[in-house]
């Protein structure tokens, strides 16, 4: 462990890291480009100089590994100077057209401008060198040649994180620039994060391109709910998150423009798919179920549970405990499952089709899983996976009359399509029945033969934990309000667990309190202090798990 | 400056109201002094032609060059658009009363036009911001200040009411960076016979133009 002092401080570092890496794990701001944690070390920006006693010139603190008894300043007058001269460098023909492009806001170039810059271009404007600017590199993914400074991340984002090369350095000193090869675009699944990693605005995202300026967002950390990985990532949204205002005039419910992949090297390190970069869109891929109803007629969700639950009462007491039955969704967070667990007494099930064969096979050596259910581990552990066999064996009991009512909440996959033959059997479950109740996010026309339609929030509406396939627990927030009258599934659980004389929180916080306090695995864990990179849970036992 | 008493730094003349009332007491003296003030004027503009009223609004004063009235959209020399919808003036505003969506130019040297660009004017309170924030001179107040309408709707103007409607020319631009335009025109039906881009703009409802205002409140 070497002895390092930066800015004066002594501090010990582990030995093969760079000065950057140590600067960043003391929080000592080192400005960079090139310098990426995920992708890679190049040194080319020429951001990150600092000054080291025993070295006569200005070291990259991103290229340079820490050696003992280091003396690193940042804050010298030789420093400040050579990050000045290399902006200058850097800014020497860009077009200035901060006015339209998506970057601004949240532009390198912009901060460190500011920061350390501050100078008057020594080039006038109408002599900058001119280059290929809002060209397609592929479906997802914009370039303008003007605007890059070469820090070739996107290269090695290609290069050493997808492995398939798509953008490279063309030409040579002056004339260098970023590009494609003519019948190779960049369509791998993971290029998406070339936009996230690109500093400034030279490569911007086609699907966020011109619906908002990013100073107008309002940034919520949550988890990808696209598939059993639970990537983090950041939802832009608008709009407050919580009421107040006048309905329909002057309050929203808030819409969400984008999702950023957000750091977290136990999980996806930087990394988004652009599948599950652009789930949130399958929100608006169908109408939303605004307004419960009974059979057709709109009522509203208070004056239901009552009668919902009188309804599983009389069913319990006529036919038995064993005619009332729930389907979950593995969509649905930890907190709704558990108190659903609890309401239907341990008889409800949350398998549709193979998510427990397929929760952990990985789909590519990234990030992507089969499963596209984001708490598939979570129904396990909670063991929601017990006698009554899935979606299939359900609709087998419903048509022996075994199970008489039921309760069935059903969220759409974010990512691809929900297998037809679920849809199918979801219908005939529903058919077979006496009298059910579908709880979902969207007005499909299947859910409309039930009796009972209640909304259910959907992801990114409603706050709460997901496992994720490796058994980590992460918190996603809510970053919009539900739409219309939906309410997330614990608080409708905890309501019918009130009516039937049990008293429950609605707090998610508390929800999981009592999670922790009963499921094994859960017992130590603190909702507070999962945090925003998640805590991990101990391993399912694999009798659970049959 | 020595303070005198009284706190005053200067000689303030104390007026002592009582005594002044009675001096201007109403006599019938006064009374035909009055009388002998509205004669005079009323010769003076029947003889003499000087008559101080305005036929508002047939006629009206001459405003400033300064005047903060409704905004004007300027455009280019081809008629389109000068506006890039870089949310300059939606970002400044005080009142929040812009709202602007943006769509992709066809020249990647522009690269970004409004589809739509509505201001609330019941909401606006013509403080010019806008205007210093526009890098483009794409946007200048004029010196128009009547809001009659029918509904309160019709206050929210978009692109179309806001580049070319009846009365600009009349008159005139008011608060602009430039006095004469250096960079953009103001749209003249008579060069250009059809609007640019007219059918980006839609029926309009004042809770989607609510949306933007409350992003920054959230």
């Amino acid at each position: 462990m070497p002895k390092v002092t930066i800015n004066g401080q002594v501090y010990e570092a582990a030995k093969g890291k760079t000065i950057i890496q140590v600067a960043d794990d003391i929080g000592v701001q080192i400005p960079r480009y090139c310098y990426h944690p995920d992708i890679g070390i190049e040194g080319s920006c020429r951001m990150c100089l600092v000054e080291v006693k025993s070295a006569p010139k200005l070291l990259p603190a991103c290229a340079t590994p820490v050696t003992e008894n280091m003396d690193v300043r940042t804050d010298t007058q030789r420093v400040h100077e050579a990050v000045r001269y290399a902006m200058e460098f850097l800014l020497l023909h860009h077009p200035i057209d901060c006015p339209v492009c998506d970057q601004s806001g949240e532009c390198w170039l912009q901060d460190y401008y500011m920061a350390h810059a501050g100078h008057d271009s020594r080039y006038p404007l109408g002599q900058k060198t001119r280059r290929r600017k809002a060209f397609n590199l592929g479906p997802l993914v914009k370039l303008d040649q003007e605007r890059c400074i070469l820090c070739t991340r996107c290269v090695r984002f290609t290069r050493h994180v997808t492995k398939t090369n798509e953008i490279q350095v063309f030409n040579r000193a002056h004339n260098s620039e970023i590009g494609i090869f003519e019948d190779r675009p960049l369509n791998n699944p993971y290029s998406g994060n070339v936009v996230d990693v690109c500093p400034v605005g030279a490569l911007t995202s086609a699907d966020f391109r011109f619906k908002a300026r990013v100073w107008f967002l309002k940034g919520t950390d949550s988890v990808c709910a696209g598939c059993s990985t639970g990537c983090n990532l950041r939802i832009d949204h608008t709009a407050r998150a919580a009421g107040g205002g006048i309905p329909g005039y002057t309050a929203t419910d808030g819409k969400i423009y984008r999702t950023v992949g957000r750091r977290n090297v136990e999980v996806n390190k930087s990394w988004l798919c652009d599948e599950g970069r652009l789930s949130f869109h399958t929100l608006e891929r169908w109408p939303r179920l605004r307004q419960a109803s009974v059979r057709g007629k709109q009522q509203p969700v208070s004056a239901l549970l009552p009668v919902i639950h009188a309804n599983f009462e009389s069913v319990r007491s006529d036919h038995g405990d064993d005619a009332v039955a729930a389907l979950a969704s593995a969509t649905n967070t930890n907190e709704g499952l558990f108190l659903m667990k609890k309401y239907f007494k341990g008889r409800l099930d949350f398998r549709l089709g193979r998510e427990v064969e397929q929760y952990q096979q990985q789909q590519d050596e990234l990030l992507r899983r089969y499963d596209k259910h984001p708490n598939t581990h979570g129904a396990l552990d909670l063991g929601l996976a017990g006698g009554l066999g899935g979606l299939r064996r359900l609709r087998d009991l419903a048509e022996k009359k075994e199970v008489r009512g039921m309760w069935i909440s059903f969220h759409p996959q974010l990512v691809g399509e929900d297998a037809p033959e679920i849809i199918e059997d979801l219908k005939r479950l529903i058919e077979a029945l006496e009298w059910s109740v579908v709880c979902t996010t969207h007005d499909f026309g299947w859910a409309h033969e039930a009796d009972f339609l209640l909304p259910m929030a959907a992801w990114a509406e409603e706050k709460g934990t997901y496992t994720n396939y490796a058994g980590r627990v992460q918190i996603a927030n809510r970053a919009v309000m539900p739409a219309g009258d939906a309410e997330p599934l614990h608080v409708l659980m905890a309501e019918l667990l009130n009516l039937s004389g049990v008293e429950v929180p609605t707090d998610p916080a508390a929800i999981f309190e009592w999670i922790a306090s009963e499921v094994p695995g859960y017992g130590g864990l603190d909702y507070d202090a999962i945090g925003p990179s998640g805590a991990a849970v101990a391993p399912v036992p694999e009798e659970v798990l049959r | 400056m020595t303070p005198v008493s009284g706190g005053y730094a200067v000689d303030v003349p104390t007026i002592n109201v009582s005594e002044r009332a009675r001096g201007e007491h109403a006599t019938i003296w006064s009374t035909f002094r009055a009388f002998a003030v509205t004669l005079r004027r009323l010769f003076t503009s029947l003889f003499k032609g000087d008559i101080p009223t305005i036929n508002y609004p047939e006629e009206s004063r001459p405003y400033s060059e300064r005047f903060r009235g409704t905004h004007i959209l300027t455009v280019r020399d081809d008629g389109s658009l000068k506006c890039v919808a870089c949310y300059m003036c939606a970002t400044i505003c005080p009142a929040e009363c812009i709202y602007i969506e943006a769509g992709e130019h066809p020249n990647p040297e522009i690269e970004k036009f409004p589809t739509r660009f509505d201001i609330d004017m019941m909401r606006c309170i013509y403080c010019g911001f806008c205007v210093d924030a526009c890098p483009e001179e794409a946007i200048i107040m004029s010196r128009e200040h009547h809001q009659s309408v029918y509904e309160r709707s019709e206050t929210i103007y978009g692109i179309e009411k806001l580049m070319a409607r009846p009365g600009i020319d009349a008159k005139g631009p008011g608060y602009r960076p430039n006095r004469p335009m250096a960079e953009a025109k103001i749209f003249k039906k008579q060069e250009q016979q059809t609007c640019p881009f007219p059918s980006h703009i839609e029926e309009r409802h004042p809770a989607v133009l609510y949306e933007s205002m409350i992003r920054r409140r959230g």
